[in-house]
């Protein structure tokens, strides 16, 4: 493929199924999957995610793994809408996912 | 005693224990499967001369202590020592106990990145596992902290993953000892806390960070006894925080007590890949100090893997002295390797109901690592695996003889059967299988007599047959 028209790839991991929502904005952990020395690192966002063939077009790429770190096979489309601070404010050994959904609402 | 992991990498070439490989192999999982496979063959230890992305100046060493031999060799005893005789040389030096030493400088300030030049990635972490959660540079590490209320330092082995180019996330667990100084004092205050993470130090230091020490115990001056000569360590640039002057590659950071990052899942010593992920701790990178030509040691971590020997090893010491403190008649521990620091063998002196129960409270009051106990009488040799299941099957009653303690708030969240709910609320179990016998059983009446050769025949009939033994055809 052109790598003007290479799409990016991003992986994100999910606590649950059902996690991963359509029609809404919502606040994720990406890690990156440009090969390279810098390949997985990781950016706090807020993106809009999709199935639909027509609006995953113009989308990047998105691989997802469960919480066990299983790939599933279904990728989906994924658009950043903004980014959110590396260090997300939050408590320690508490859940990672509430701080992120904090900071999003915050529009930290 | 080796001064540094150099020292101790000529020695593992010496008795035969080290694989070096001069083939290009990509840090995206090629090393960490040849690795992984290396150690379930309980191959040698490897190093790793050429990495893809990265300079030939900088190589990674690999499984360091994932066999006994190598542990033997770690100890200067030879190689093919028996279980037993390593760890009566554990036993022996670990009550001795020689303060580290300082020095102005050392090794390890060979090369200092700050401020605008801290660039993690330029260190070849490893993708260790496909869908982990990153690629984990603190794998054979120790994580140097410090308790400023009683100045009591702590070196401590934990998983530290790789974030961005400053940003590490680690997953020292709440329970551990750098969990409970970070929360109880520095995330009270809302103070972030100086922190090193040292990799590739002299073997006995990375020995004494995986070890089950007892908080306020200085892993320093234990790494000290063990080698028979003090560490020497040297002042980190960004904190106060003291690092062995020898190691090879120093990562200074803040641990923030106010922010977190996604940490994990992980392939893990249990040799399971749990659901533990997001719940750990950020570090934000104050500096990157260096050898010439850094070794970046590695730990292959899963089944068998470094912790099965070393944590198994300090574990049982720590059990058998914690017991013996409690005046438990405990005579011997043995952690099996195949058991991933989750199982021990425990002989007593005599066993009973109530041995039974102390034992499991005793072992399960603060953190609870173990998940499974098997009691066993002084007729049975906690090292042989084959006699311990022998009398697990035989003399524990399958309705009086487990025991069984639960708790929350101090599991192992890392035990594989462990649900996610109970993950999350780190609750557990641990159950005893008591295999002695009753303490109210007569001797003479109701305690079977074992059928082995050394225990239902007369001393005269026994000593006939071993010195006769050749007269009867056998070779050996």
């Amino acid at each position: 493929m052109d790598s003007k028209t290479e799409k990016h790839s991003w992986e994100t991991f999910l606590r649950r199924p059902g996690d991963l929502r359509e029609g809404v904005e919502m606040p994720m952990a990406l890690r990156d999957l440009t090969s390279g020395k810098k390949k997985y690192q990781m950016r706090h966002v807020v993106a809009a995610v999709s199935r639909k063939p027509e609006e995953m077009a113009s989308m990047d790429i998105l691989h997802v793994r469960t919480v066990v770190g299983v790939l599933l096979s279904e990728t989906w489309g994924v658009k950043i809408v903004r980014d959110l601070p590396t260090e997300l404010p939050g408590r320690p050994y508490h859940d990672f996912y509430e701080a992120l959904r904090k900071a999003s609402s915050t529009g930290s | 005693m080796f001064n540094d992991t150099r020292d101790f990498i000529e020695a593992l070439r010496s008795s035969g224990d080290l694989h070096e490989i001069e083939k290009e192999v990509h840090w995206d999982l090629e090393l960490g499967a040849v690795s992984r496979l290396a150690c379930e063959k309980d191959g040698p230890a490897l190093w790793f001369k050429r990495i893809t992305d990265y300079p030939s100046d900088i190589t990674a060493f690999v499984n360091p202590m994932a066999t006994w031999r190598r542990v033997a060799v770690t100890f200067g005893l030879p190689a093919d020592s028996s279980l037993k005789e390593i760890y009566a040389e554990y036993e022996k030096r670990e009550g001795r106990l020689i303060p580290p030493v300082t020095a102005k400088a050392g090794p390890c300030k060979d090369v200092i990145k700050l401020g605008k030049d801290i660039d993690i990635y330029d260190l070849p972490a490893p993708m260790l596992h496909d869908g982990d959660g990153g690629r984990y540079l603190g794998t054979w590490d120790m994580a140097v902290s410090r308790d400023p209320e009683t100045n009591w330092v702590n070196w401590g082995m934990y998983r530290f993953m790789v974030y961005d180019s400053r940003h590490l996330t680690g997953f020292p667990r709440p329970t551990s000892h750098l969990g409970k100084v970070f929360q109880d004092y520095y995330v009270s205050r809302n103070k972030p806390m100086p922190m090193a993470l040292v990799i590739g130090a002299d073997p006995i230091s990375h020995f004494t960070a995986s070890a089950t020490y007892h908080i306020g115990g200085e892993e320093a001056a234990l790494a000290g006894g063990l080698r028979g000569a003090p560490v020497e360590l040297v002042r980190c640039e960004t904190n106060d925080v003291l690092v062995p002057s020898n190691s090879e590659i120093v990562v200074e950071c803040e641990v923030l007590p106010n922010c977190v990052g996604l940490e994990g899942p992980y392939g893990e010593y249990p040799g399971y890949r749990t659901g533990e992920m997001g719940n750990g701790i950020l570090c934000r990178v104050t500096a990157i100090t260096h050898r010439k030509n850094p070794i970046l040691a590695v730990d292959a971590t899963g089944y068998r893997d470094d912790s099965s020997t070393i944590t198994a090893l300090t574990g049982a010491i720590a059990i058998k002295r914690r017991l013996e403190r409690h005046g438990l008649p405990v005579l011997d521990v043995n952690v099996p390797r195949e058991g991933a620091v989750h199982t021990a063998v425990i002989g007593v002196k005599y066993g009973g109901k109530q041995v039974a129960k102390e034992i499991l409270e005793t072992l399960t009051s603060r953190r609870a690592l173990l998940s499974k106990i098997f009691l066993v009488d002084p007729d049975v040799d906690v090292y042989d695996l084959g006699k311990a299941f022998h009398a697990f099957s035989t003399k524990c009653h399958p309705a009086h003889g487990i025991h069984v303690i639960h708790y929350e708030g101090r599991a192992n969240t890392l035990t594989p059967c462990y649900s996610q709910g109970e993950r999350a609320l780190q609750k557990g179990a641990t159950a005893l299988y008591d295999c002695t016998w009753p303490g109210e059983w007569s001797r003479e009446w109701e305690v079977p007599v074992k059928a082995t050769f050394d225990t239902i025949f007369p001393d005269s009939m026994k000593q006939k047959i071993l010195s006769e033994w050749k007269s009867y055809g056998f070779k050996d």
